[in-house]
């Protein structure tokens, strides 16, 4: 199940330049490339001629030629030039994608083109704010996307997938959670009051006493999470929204399917505090990055067992409020573009 | 098993006065027996908390016109009555009389 009336997140904007790169999204291949002025194009990494990626083939000016054959396509999409003949058939054009190059990110919209409003980006800003140090990564996944939007709104995972960063039992036994909904959004607060503060928290914000932590997840459709965490000394009045002599980041996760069985899961950590201090958001990207790659041998297990069993029964609990909300916006979003498309066809 | 200290007229201080707030819901215990207060515009009421169909918690679900719905698969209760208004849970909620007093909220277990 993909939406596709949506901008997600295609590649780290550093990664788009003069060789081509070609990126399956939403089981559609893509080829991305800038031309020679720096402006990034995505369009169909397929020619029109005999279906080869034209990700294989290299860039002649701000046009890119097909590795078989030579064909050579415009930033339009359009076949212009097509070795030892002067026609070109009308129909040697490939698909193009509206991109916008936003937060570090290389953004692309999947859905009609008549609907893309760089407005409705989702905002990332705390990855190129200057009042936040910030570094962005990218982890490619055997799972489904969905998989990982459920992790990132349980976070009582961590208690037990993460002890050695950044979780530990406290999460899941002495929090307070509350979920609110929107139409389209959810946010799942928790606050876990006077409790030890978490291996990476010691390490990064030197606490030595309990501390009162907070983690507040801000669901987007279709997969964009945005995490308010952070910590301070206990009874100092973070709970009541005085955030005084702690440490407070941002986890940032936009989640864009490459097919229904694996994703590009882009993220990033940004910290408020000593926000020049390279060597403290490595230290800090550092910490995230272990617990994320435990993350994902979570989910390519997950997976595995999807695609042994498929659409098996399963048990929900308490701290699944916010998974399940997400789940059902998603699955009306979904519904809601179907009976569109299938009006639109009708007429 | 916590000992429930009732009066002789059957009531059981629950919860302050305080920990309710308007709209929302409060998670307390009468006994072992979990049971979830809301404060609907001024008025106070006690149901159980678990939801009859699969045992999610009520008072972490949404309480809207009225209503809470469960946080799991959105099963509704009203809460003035504990009657069920839709699936997937088909049994009502059990109710208790609340009094509150000195600012303490009392309630008493169906006889």
């Amino acid at each position: 199940m993909f939406l596709r009336n949506y901008w997600y997140v295609a590649a780290s904007a550093a990664d788009i330049g003069r060789k081509p790169l070609g990126r399956v999204i939403l089981n559609e291949p893509i080829v991305f490339f800038r031309t020679e002025d720096g402006t990034p194009v995505a369009f169909e990494d397929r020619c029109a001629h005999r279906h080869l990626p034209l990700s294989m083939g290299k860039l002649v000016g701000d046009r890119l030629q097909c590795h078989y054959h030579g064909l050579q396509y415009d930033r339009t999409g359009r076949c212009v030039r097509i070795p030892g003949q002067e026609q070109i058939p009308p129909d040697a054009k490939v698909k193009t994608y509206p991109v916008v190059e936003r937060h570090r990110w290389l953004w692309i919209w999947m859905g009609d083109p008549a609907l893309a409003d760089p407005a409705t980006i989702t905002d990332f800003h705390w990855l190129d704010d200057a009042a936040w140090g910030a570094k962005s990564s990218y982890l490619y996944v055997k799972a489904n996307w969905q998989l990982i939007v459920d992790n990132l709104l349980d976070l009582t995972h961590l208690a037990f997938v993460h002890e050695t960063t950044i979780g530990n039992s406290a999460l899941a036994e002495h929090a307070s959670v509350k979920v609110t909904r929107a139409p389209n959004n959810v946010v799942v607060t928790r606050w876990i009051v006077d409790q030890p503060a978490p291996p990476t928290f010691v390490k990064v914000g030197g606490f030595t006493g309990n501390v009162d932590r907070w983690q507040i997840i801000d669901f987007t459709p279709p997969a964009f999470l945005r995490l308010d965490v952070g910590a301070t000394p206990t009874g100092t009045g973070a709970p009541q929204g005085t955030r005084v002599g702690g440490i407070s980041m941002r986890n940032l996760n936009a989640i864009t399917p490459e097919t229904e069985k694996t994703s590009h899961y882009f993220w990033g950590q940004a910290h408020d505090f000593d926000v020049t201090n390279a060597a403290l958001t490595q230290k800090i990207f550092e910490q995230i990055e272990t617990a994320f790659h435990e993350d994902v041998a979570v989910f390519t297990a997950q997976q595995r067992n999807l695609d042994l069993i498929p659409d098996p029964p399963q048990v929900d609990i308490n701290a699944d409020t916010g998974v399940i909300q997400a789940r059902r916006i998603l699955d009306r979003l979904h519904g809601e573009e179907q009976a569109a498309l299938h009006a639109t066809a009708a007429e | 098993m916590n000992p429930v200290t009732a009066d002789p007229a059957g009531w059981v201080r629950v919860a302050a006065l305080a920990d309710l707030a308007e709209g929302a819901a409060f998670a307390a215990k009468l006994g072992n027996r979990p049971i979830a207060l809301y404060r609907l515009a001024g008025q106070i009421h006690a149901l159980d908390d678990v939801c009859t169909h699969a045992l999610a918690l009520l008072s972490q679900g949404f309480i809207e016109d009225g209503a809470v719905e469960c946080p799991l698969h959105g099963a509704r209760f009203d809460i003035a009555t504990g009657r069920c208004l839709a699936p997937p849970a088909s049994v009502d909620l059990r109710t208790y009389a609340v009094r509150v007093a000195d600012d303490e909220v009392y309630v008493r277990a169906p006889a």
